[in-house]
């Protein structure tokens, strides 16, 4: 993928912008964990432009500290959309990401055309609370991102730096989990049931049958809610469905979007 | 004389049963009717060490803790103001960044000064992870902003005699109109206490703050946080000031070592194994810490998942110095070296830590009190000017003890 840095709001904010592909444009929004590119980005920039922003505060992305909760998020992204010109484009969200893309779909249904929320944060029941993994020890992390925590996949997102040369790593961590708690701590519902009506967007879930972060109820409760979405449910596949299996998951996401 | 207040009876098999002593330790630990008591002796200890010659009393604040649960310091200080005289009352602090509005903070301190005839000292902490962050789940993105906010809105409410509109990111205010004012002219000395955050030290020069350390690490981890203090304070041009820098520690007096390590050894390793059992998760959630802090590695310890550590024996916590024990004449001659070695103007004692009881922290308290502080008190006289120490009225009204004849007089 290509990175280009691209400045919003006259450069308050200053974009790491990862690129790749050609065509319809699409954009895609990273979860907590930050953004890796993988086989699921390439696949889909196999028929569509894939525009990767990292959110502000995470790597090279600045402006984290003009944002002070999700409304100041929202209309960051909407500066950045009409930076970039996008308009009608399927937008595509992981978790936090996801959190972030259904909060703008329900302020600019028209905007998308489409859109698909994997392992959506944004909603809370205490009856299957969404884990706390801020306080989570690496291997509890683990278990629970992973259906197969000793994949290659599982390895190549979480593994714990070993050597304190690693010091660079660990302290993108700390800031990437710093940014995620402005929008997540100490619950990640922000109010999204008030206006997730509004989200008449054609929407795809995908969940993995073994999310240990946000149970699969949750899946079938963004279901309830949203107008017009579908959920499904990818088999063997943990908080990171589109890493770990991302064939299925690209399967499921192209049908979508040429429907 | 600083006092935690912690929970004196937790199982013997707290740390193996028990993920935490704080945020989510189980409440079925909690006995209501012993904590009258606990209550009423950590009272009871507080008032004996400021008849004992102590110079000031401290009460700190935390949440959702076995090893110290005080929620309100305001509230033990607003008992130790009606039945003490001439010690000054050092809340250290309130968390300023929990309390909405934080002008909260301004009228309890306000009152506290008055009530008490102008012997307070406002502590202003950021707060310490578990209890912002996990018990009162304040977010720790914005935490520290929230903390500067509030103490510039609480510093103004006590230094404008007029009313007038605030309008924060974090409070907005039309009207900020203290009533009532403290009764220190402009304000009770300020105290900050730091648990090593970097930014910290350059921030209390320049407010002209007290810069207090307050760990269970000891002077020897102490002395790395305090140099680091001053060295900032040096190159900001600072005066250095001994008086601008507070330290606690563990303190235990006895008539010979060995009877130190019978009488004090099983509650100080109570302390350190049972108490200081906190689940790592809780210690730092992200954001906490400015990158810087995290950068400058001051918490590598702290921040890992590791192996908890060892467990300690009464030998190892006062070889690391973590407590400072002996006869009067040995703890006076260690505490003299902390105080020139450190720099420091304003030494907390913590005289009761961990199961200590009633009796044995009472005589510890009049140990300290009488054989080794007033052996400390001339260290920095003359030298220096204490500008972090209330300046209580002088004609101070104290409770009338019998009322029915006054009244019928």
């Amino acid at each position: 993928m290509e990175r280009d840095m691209l400045s919003v709001r006259g450069g308050a904010f200053n974009i790491d912008v990862w690129e790749a592909g050609s065509g319809e444009p699409l954009l895609y929004l990273h979860g907590w964990p930050g953004l890796q590119p993988d086989a699921f980005l390439d696949g889909l920039a196999a028929d569509h432009h894939v525009i990767a922003p990292l959110h502000p505060g995470y790597g090279r992305s600045t402006g984290d500290e003009h944002l002070q909760d999700l409304q100041d998020l929202v209309f960051y992204y909407l500066d950045f959309l009409d930076a970039k010109g996008l308009r009608n484009i399927p937008l595509v969200g992981h978790s936090l990401g996801a959190m972030f893309a259904a909060e703008l779909a329900a302020v600019q249904p028209e905007r998308f055309s489409k859109l698909v929320l994997i392992a959506p944060f944004g909603l809370f029941n205490s009856d299957y609370p969404v884990v706390d993994f801020f306080v989570s020890s690496p291997d509890e992390l683990k278990a629970a991102m992973w259906a197969d925590p000793s994949s290659e996949a599982a390895r190549a997102v979480t593994q714990v730096p070993q050597t304190e040369g690693d010091v660079a790593v660990l302290l993108e961590r700390v800031k990437s989990l710093r940014v995620a708690a402005k929008y997540l701590w100490p619950i990640p519902n922000r109010g999204l049931t008030k206006r997730i009506h509004r989200v008449t967007t054609p929407t795809l879930l995908l969940w993995g049958d073994a999310d240990g972060i946000i149970p699969q109820a949750y899946g079938r409760d963004f279901v309830k809610l949203l107008p017009n979405a579908r959920l499904e449910v990818i088999a063997n596949a943990g908080h990171l469905p589109q890493s770990e299996q991302p064939e299925e998951a690209l399967r499921l996401v192209s049908t979508f979007l040429e429907s | 004389m600083f006092h935690l207040m912690p929970y004196r009876e937790l199982p013997e098999d707290f740390a193996e049963r028990y993920r935490s002593v704080w945020v989510d330790i189980p409440s079925e630990l909690f006995d209501a009717q012993r904590a009258h008591v606990f209550y009423n002796d950590t009272l009871d200890e507080l008032e004996f060490a400021a008849e004992m010659g102590f110079d000031g009393v401290c009460v700190n604040e935390h949440h959702s803790n076995a090893y110290g649960f005080m929620p309100s310091p305001n509230i033990m200080a607003a008992a130790l103001a009606r039945r003490t005289k001439d010690v000054a009352l050092i809340v250290l602090g309130n968390s300023i960044a929990l309390y909405n509005p934080p002008i909260r903070v301004a009228e309890e301190f306000a009152m506290l000064d008055c009530i008490s005839g102008g012997r307070l000292i406002a502590g202003f902490p950021v707060g310490s992870s578990s209890d912002t962050n996990f018990a009162y789940g304040m977010n720790p993105a914005t935490l520290r902003d929230r903390y500067y906010e509030a103490e510039e809105l609480i510093t103004k409410a006590w230094a404008n005699k007029d009313v007038f509109s605030f309008d924060g990111k974090y409070t907005q205010l039309r009207y900020v109109n203290i009533w009532p004012r403290p009764l220190q002219d402009p304000r009770p000395p300020i105290w900050v206490p730091g648990g090593g955050s970097i930014e910290t030290w350059g921030w209390c020069v320049e407010k002209d703050y007290l810069y207090a350390y307050l760990s269970y690490a000891g002077f020897k981890r102490g002395k790395v946080v305090m140099d680091g203090f001053w060295n900032t304070a040096e190159k900001m041009g600072s005066a250095k000031n001994p008086y601008q820098a507070g330290f606690l520690q563990l303190v235990a007096v006895a008539d010979s070592e060995q009877e130190a390590a019978d009488k004090f050894g099983p509650h100080g390793e109570y302390f350190y194994n049972k108490m200081l059992h906190v689940y790592p998760g809780f210690a730092d959630a992200p954001g906490y810490r400015t990158l810087k802090t995290v950068e400058a590695g001051l918490l590598q310890q702290t921040t890992q998942f590791g192996e908890r550590p060892p467990a300690m024996t009464w030998k190892d916590l006062l070889e690391q110095g973590n407590i400072v024990a002996g006869t009067p004449k040995q703890v006076t001659e260690r505490l003299e070296a902390v105080i020139k070695d450190l720099h420091i103007g304003h030494l907390m004692v913590l005289n009761q830590f961990g199961s200590i009881p009633h009796d044995l922290a009472m005589a510890n308290i009049r140990k300290t009190a009488t054989e080794v502080l007033p052996n400390l008190r001339h260290i920095w006289e003359g030298q220096y000017e204490d500008r972090w120490w209330p300046k209580g009225l002088a004609n101070a009204q104290a409770p009338r003890r019998n009322l029915a004849g006054a009244a019928s007089r």
